[in-house]
């Protein structure tokens, strides 16, 4: 073998000039550029480390938003009107399953058999390149979540996520809607208190922040992590009441049906010396628990629409529709109900006085019209004073006052009752709304100042004295109603008490808000007796109809026309409502319904005082019992009480009914009363026939009720006694042959035992009666 | 390969002089200390990777890179003594077959070749894959070495001194442009100037051939636009982060999060999956974050340290053909360090160069550590003074 260990000649040593350039070399790539990456190290770590680092920082932390509970809305007793309740979300993240390439068909198949969803859907949604979020369902129940749960563990899934979300209920369904409101999918309230008060309904949500890797999942170990507490949502106490918002709404939709209304109706309860709304409801209505679906009708409309575009445009507008909260959205004519603040302003400013006389020979010129404008009673109602003109609800008598007042006047008044703003420009038209605490309030809309106080046109002026020519908002009417009969102060309306926070705290409180005195307290009294005339005066009151017997209710009726859509159309329509406060002498509530559009077909004169009024009477009579309102006896002695007869002898129990005030028939054949009906002590219409067992069974016979509607109240009184019902009267009974049963507790058909007590409303259709006041 | 007896015997006169029979000990201990912290920095880096295996290859293995590292570090580490123990006239006689064999496994490349990400650079051989372009850059170094032992005087001259020297480069380099595989190709040029400058080539000639590099690039830039593009995406990254600049940006978050001391061995945010590469081209960006600006530093020193003494014990070689080598390897070390954190710095448009003892890949580092035990060998002949 050759030698190996030296391989090479002493003279084939590399060259000076190998050796240098070798030295340049190892210079060059041992030294400078080296340098040069320090250099370059140094710059990116040193110089510019907190730029990098904090844009490292930026997307390597992950924020999860932690979900809050959103608030309790309470009725003012505490009842809850809307609840939060935890659901979870399920969604995927597509970018994740692609980047672990897991199997799309598997989640594709246990997720749409989980949750009940459309297979081809949910693969779609795997295959959704690049992203990082796509919902599969939203506010699935806990049990749902669980399945999803153990179907992601069993398979060890990656990319297919629960977050916690809150579905909200409300536990009345369809109660108080307009007003509660709703929350979308997000969780925001889109309508309602829950929309007015959502930033403290959300509290404020909290979020952990968190590293994680490129594709969202979290670390194997936790590097970092930082919990940002939330802050739950505040509860919230409405000034609503639960069983008042309910009465309101059950006679409210009954007279919808009864008079088959066209165009919705409305009704506020206020408390008149506070601004506090009890009830406000907008008909129709919907559930809000499910606010997307449509009613009945307009689902049938729907459905027989074409073109799937006019299916959504159709039901678009219903859904508007039935959002849409009437007595602050809207605005209408209120017409006589008017004649309340023509009658405060007038007395307040002294140009007239309860002994004042009027005389209405049917109609009234007027400055500036062509016609002289008429009364609803074409022939006149004849010399009258003050109070019988507002009884009547004389337009020409109006037209005569709110002229004393002045045009002028009479818009600084408006003002004053908050129905609208003057402005500096006269030729403006103005408006005015009540800032109440709700979203969707509109404004009013009356003539500019140059127009209303023209000297040379009065007819702007006598058309707002008796409530037409302008509009505003139900809810303006109530408010400056109220002030009228509460003293003279204008309150401003609210509907949330109280916002107590998660640790029990007031977050917020309202105190009752006087935005000013308009008239003063003896004005206001006045005004009050005089309006009490109108329901309790049974001979000329225009709004008997509203009467409860042992109750003091005032009111005033109103049936405005649509005046611009007559210009428009030709088509005359009403919109009747009526205006009700109780007790007469210290008024604590004060009630407005008004039904927009009755149809002519209902059997129904279309006024305020026939439709609207014994509404009005209906919910008082309901409602002043519920809210402790003592009755009074009634001194017309309408009412009897059933005295007690068992054991005594016919002679003696005949002259007990008789000095009751009832009238008796006997059965059976012995001497001694042995049993009665109705049972002692019961409340029954006086004159009533009981009857008298002597020696005899009751009959244990099954009667049925009669349909009483339209009879008069003594002959349903005859009409029951013969079946040994007995009927009792909630309206006030002023002429028991003339008034006619409006409504009764227990309809036709129902099966009743003898000596049962039915209760019943009546009305006066009396022909003087039938006008549009 | 003719031997020449005569020349033999006077050398061994000077046989008084004590021959060492060990080799360099800096050099090995510089090697292993960078063997040894390349492969624990290939555990930390990947282990993210390999536990959540986006790719389905570790089968949630944390450990699966780094075991598979060792082991080849191991078998390396043998390479590297078995190279030691090969006398220099072997390498020098067989250096023509090996560049024979490396041309046709180039060959080979295009046609069996293993593709990933649109280039077929590796070769299948057994389970393990090998990229013939590493044998190519030692084929390279040894035949160079050898010519220009055999041309002695003539470098100077454009027959002897260029015309083999660039037909070899040119076909090699040739055959990796098919693959294609540039950032070999830039290497494998760059390394050849290094042996035709260290073999006495006159200076114009360079001059000339930057001169021609210069216009190529020039021509490329403005006829390809996938080349001005890569040049705007390496002068501002951050103009396209999602797309062209992610790797480069996310590489510029990773060495920037790492400050002056680092979040400490383990301690990488980045290579969650946001880095690409992060065990591979771009481990240099994880050392950058976990150990700081000081380990980074640190870390270059000692390559700067083996490189230096790679070519102290080139001078310090007795005879030409060892002297070649050993500076070639060492400049080849050199040009691969450079260009590798260069890249991750952005200081120069991305492309795909490992770092050397520390990016995953097996039979890279067995071929790295081969040639580092040539340089031993060689350093068993320095005189000790």
């Amino acid at each position: 073998m050759r030698n190996l260990k030296y391989p090479d000649y002493p003279d084939n040593k590399p060259g000076r000039q190998m050796l240098r350039r070798c030295a340049v070399l190892s210079a060059l790539f041992g030294i400078a550029a080296f340098a040069l990456l320090f250099a370059r190290l140094y710059k990116l770590q040193i110089i510019d480390h907190e730029k990098y680092e904090a844009m490292a920082i930026e997307q390597q932390l992950r924020s999860t938003p932690s979900s809050t509970s959103r608030g309790i809305i309470y009725d003012r007793n505490m009842n809850v009107l809307a609840i939060s309740a935890s659901v979870d979300n399920v969604y995927l993240s597509p970018a994740e399953i692609e980047n672990y390439g897991e199997d799309r068909e598997l989640i594709a198949r246990g997720l749409s058999e989980i949750l009940d969803i459309d297979y081809d859907d949910v693969y779609e949604k795997t295959g959704r390149r690049g992203s990082w979020y796509v919902t599969v369902a939203r506010k699935i129940e806990s049990e749902k979540a669980d399945q999803v749960r153990a179907f992601k563990a069993e398979h060890g899934l990656r990319g297919v996520r629960l977050e916690t979300d809150t579905k909200r209920y409300y536990p009345n369904s369809e109660l108080a809607c307009h007003l509660i409101g709703f929350v979308g999918t997000d969780n925001y309230g889109l309508e309602g208190i829950e929309a007015r008060y959502d930033e403290l309904l959300s509290g404020t949500a909290g979020s952990t922040l968190r590293a994680t890797n490129a594709y969202g999942t979290e670390l194997l170990f936790t590097q970092y992590e930082e919990y940002v507490p939330g802050q739950d949502g505040c509860d919230i106490i409405t000034t609503l009441d639960s069983t008042i918002q309910y009465y309101v709404e059950k006679h409210l939709k009954q007279a919808v049906e009864d008079y088959d209304i066209q165009n919705g109706a409305g009704a506020i309860a206020m408390d008149v010396n506070t601004g506090e709304v009890l009830a406000m409801a907008s008909l129709g209505g919907y559930d809000l628990n499910n606010f997307l679906a449509v009613s009945d009708e307009a689902q049938s409309l729907i459905d027989a629409a074409e073109s799937d575009e006019e299916k959504q445009e159709l039901r678009t507008q219903a859904q508007t529709r039935q959002w849409r909260n009437k007595v602050l959205s809207d605005t209408y004519e209120p017409g006589s109900t008017f004649k309340i603040i023509t009658l405060a302003m007038a007395l307040e400013e002294g140009v007239t006085s309860l002994k004042d006389s009027f005389y209405c020979g049917g109609n009234v010129s007027v400055l500036g019209r062509t016609s002289p404008i008429r009364c609803w009673k074409t022939e006149g109602h004849g010399s009258q004073n003050l109070t019988q003109a507002v009884q009547h609800s004389c337009n020409v008598a109006f037209v005569n006052i709110g002229q004393r007042v002045g045009a002028e006047r009479f818009y600084e008044y408006c003002e004053a009752f908050g129905f609208l703003n003057l402005s500096s420009d006269p030729d403006a038209n103005l408006s005015a709304r009540t800032g109440i605490d709700l979203s969707g309030e509109s404004g009013s809309i009356w003539w500019s100042k140059n127009t209303f106080c023209s000297e040379k046109n009065l007819s702007q002026l006598a058309a707002a004295s008796f409530g037409q020519t302008f509009t505003i908002t139900p809810l303006q009417l109530v408010c400056a109603v109220s002030a009228c009969v509460n003293g003279g102060h204008l309150m401003e309306p609210y509907v949330v008490k109280q916002a107590v926070d998660e640790d029990g705290s007031l977050a917020y409180e309202r105190e009752p808000k006087v935005l000013r005195q308009v008239i003063s307290e003896s004005t206001s009294r006045t005004v009050r007796e005089t309006l009490e005339q109108v329901v309790g005066d049974p001979n000329e009151g225009t709004g008997r109809n509203a009467a409860v017997s042992g109750f003091r209710i005032g009111g005033k009726t109103g049936t405005s026309e649509k005046v611009s859509l007559e210009a428009q159309t030709g088509q005359k329509e009403y919109i009747v409502s009526f205006i009700g406060f109780a007790p007469a002498d210290h008024p604590e509530i004060a009630l407005l319904v008004f039904l927009d559009t009755p149809s002519n077909a209902s059997g129904i004169y279309v006024s305020g005082g026939q439709m609207a009024a014994p509404v009005v009477g209906k919910m008082m009579a309901d409602i002043l019992p519920y809210m402790g309102v003592e009755p009074e006896r009634n001194e017309a002695e309408t009412e009897a009480v059933m005295p007690m007869t068992m054991g005594k002898s016919l002679d003696q129990a005949r002259k007990i009914i008789e000095e009751s005030g009832l009238r008796c028939r006997t059965i059976g054949n012995g001497s001694t009363v042995t049993n009665q009906l109705p049972a002692a002590g019961s409340s029954i219409a006086a004159n009533t026939q009981v009857i008298l067992y002597l020696d005899a069974e009751i009959s244990q016979d099954i009667e049925y009720m009669p349909e009483l509607t339209g009879m008069s109240y003594e002959k349903a009184r005859e009409t029951l006694s013969y079946y040994g019902l007995y009927i009792n009267s909630l309206s006030t009974v002023t002429d028991a042959g003339k008034q006619t049963v409006n409504s009764q507790s227990l309809p036709a058909g129902a099966e009743l035992e003898h000596g049962t007590i039915v209760e019943v409303t009546l009305v006066d259709q009396d022909e003087s009666m039938l006008g549009k006041y | 390969m003719r031997y020449d007896s005569a020349r033999l015997a006077d050398f061994s006169d000077a046989s008084a002089v004590k021959q060492r029979s060990v080799f360099d000990g800096p050099f090995f201990s510089v090697s292993m200390l960078l063997l040894a912290i390349g492969v624990i920095m290939v555990f930390s880096s990947s282990y993210a990777r390999a536990w959540y295996d986006p790719g389905n290859v570790t089968g949630g293995n944390a450990a699966y890179y780094f075991v598979r590292q060792l082991v080849f570090a191991l078998m390396g580490i043998a390479a590297m003594l078995v190279a030691s123990r090969i006398p220099m006239e072997l390498y020098r006689r067989y250096a023509f077959s090996f560049l024979v064999f490396t041309i046709l496994l180039l060959m080979l490349v295009p046609v069996i070749g293993v593709k990933a990400n649109g280039s077929r650079r590796w070769l299948g051989v057994g389970g393990l894959t090998l990229q013939p372009s590493e044998l190519a850059k030692l084929a390279v170094i040894l035949s160079f070495s050898v010519m220009i032992c055999r041309a002695k005087g003539k470098m100077r001259t454009f027959r002897h001194g260029i015309v083999p020297f660039a037909g070899i480069l040119g076909l090699i380099v040739g055959l990796l442009i098919l693959e294609p595989h540039f950032s070999a190709s830039i290497i494998i040029l760059g390394l050849g100037a290094v042996m035709l400058f260290l073999g006495g080539v006159s200076l114009g000639w360079f001059a000339a051939a930057f001169g021609v590099a210069g216009g190529g690039l020039a021509v490329l830039l403005t006829f390809f636009p996938y080349a001005s593009s890569r040049i705007n995406t390496w002068r501002d990254p951050f103009s396209d982060i999602s797309g062209r600049g992610y790797q480069i940006v996310q590489s510029l978050y990773t060495i920037g999060s790492g400050g002056l001391s680092g979040l400490g061995l383990g301690g990488s945010r980045q290579k969650f999956l946001y880095l690409p590469e992060e065990h591979n081209d771009f481990i240099f960006s994880v050392v950058c974050e976990e150990l700081g600006f000081i380990g980074a530093a640190l870390i270059l020193c000692l390559f700067s340290m083996l490189i230096l003494r790679g070519f102290w014990i080139a001078l310090h070689c007795r005879d030409r053909f060892s002297f070649l080598v050993c500076s070639g390897i060492s400049s080849l070390l050199a040009i691969q360090v450079f260009l590798n954190v260069a890249v991750v710095t952005n200081l120069m448009p991305c492309t795909g160069i490992s770092l050397p003892l520390f990016s995953y890949g097996g039979t890279a580092l067995l071929i790295q550590l081969f040639e580092l035990g040539i340089i031993l060998s060689a350093s068993r002949s320095i005189l000790e003074k």
